[in-house]
């Protein structure tokens, strides 16, 4: 639930994701749900000499299952706050 | 892939597939369920070679598992017309490995 | 040593611990990273900032089928570790 809230926060900003293919697409995040599935907008594929398989495309949703690392934006995301927030689930588990 | 209601946008849309073991799938998505299968027309599977350029093998009307999709992208008509596939040379997409990846 | 001066009685408390620190994170696919902790859930997904990754690529085609092993490294700001891939956390080495 953690982990969704932060997406959720860094809705219309620019993110890549990396999936387990090795396919790096780079766009604005346009929305996420509870798996992780993410929608993209004004997609950009890294190296798309090597993958023009999605040239022609503009947004896309990706499986949550299937990605690797998503690289944030660093200048929207509150460490602090992260840490704080994470430190109270962690809590909340150990009440459970 | 759940949480379907995402997919609205995607329906009477030109939409490429990527699929689990690599494969890329154009068509034009009919409909799909809360299971995220989906159903393509008018589709081809389109097979990306370094030795030949692009080709495109028709499959129809087309059901696809939703397990077996990765991604669905919306394709830009317009962009896609304007490439020729015959000059394409690329390899095909890796397949998604869970154990070694 | 009564196991719960230490703050740690299950497995999570270690990474609790770590927060804010620099962790290593070993992966699937013969990768590895460090960077700071800042988050992470039960599923062991991790944001990390400051990440150094190191993948390590094996070569099977050389002569004698031994395999050269040549290792890339890059540099990310701030990441989302989905928490499938991960092996293992490791908390900072106190030296």
């Amino acid at each position: 639930m953690l982990i969704f809230s932060v997406f959720k926060t860094l809705t219309d900003q620019q993110v890549t994701v990396e999936l387990k293919n090795d396919l790096s697409i780079t766009g604005v995040l346009k929305s996420v749900d509870q798996f992780l599935n993410i929608r993209l907008d004004n997609i950009k594929v890294l190296d798309e000499a090597r993958h023009p398989h999605m040239m022609a495309v503009k947004n896309c949703f990706i499986r949550g299952s299937v990605v690797r690392y998503v690289q944030l934006p660093a200048e929207h995301v509150d460490t602090q706050l992260l840490e704080d927030a994470t430190r109270r689930e962690a809590q909340n588990q150990v009440k459970r | 892939m759940s949480s379907g209601s995402s997919l609205q946008g995607y329906v009477d849309r030109r939409v490429l597939l990527i699929l689990q073991d690599g494969r890329a799938i154009v068509g034009v998505m009919a409909g799909y369920d809360q299971k995220s299968n989906v159903v393509l027309s008018d589709s081809k599977e389109r097979v990306y070679s370094m030795e030949d350029g692009v080709e495109e093998i028709p499959l129809g009307l087309y059901l696809v598992k939703g397990d077996m999709i990765i991604l669905i992208g919306e394709i830009d008509e317009a962009i896609d017309q304007s490439v020729d596939l015959s000059t394409i040379r690329a390899e095909p997409l890796p397949p998604i490995r869970y154990d070694a990846q | 040593m009564d196991p719960s001066s230490s703050g740690i009685q299950e497995p999570f408390d270690l990474i609790r611990l770590s927060l804010s620190e620099r962790v290593f994170v070993k992966l699937r696919g013969d990768r590895e990273m460090t960077g700071i902790l800042h988050a992470y859930d039960g599923h062991m997904n991790l944001i990390l900032s400051d990440v150094e990754e190191t993948i390590m690529i094996v070569d099977e085609n050389t002569a004698g089928g031994q395999g050269a092993v040549s290792v890339a490294k890059r540099k990310m700001d701030m990441l989302f570790v989905r928490g499938d891939g991960v092996i293992l956390v490791s908390p900072p080495s106190r030296t």
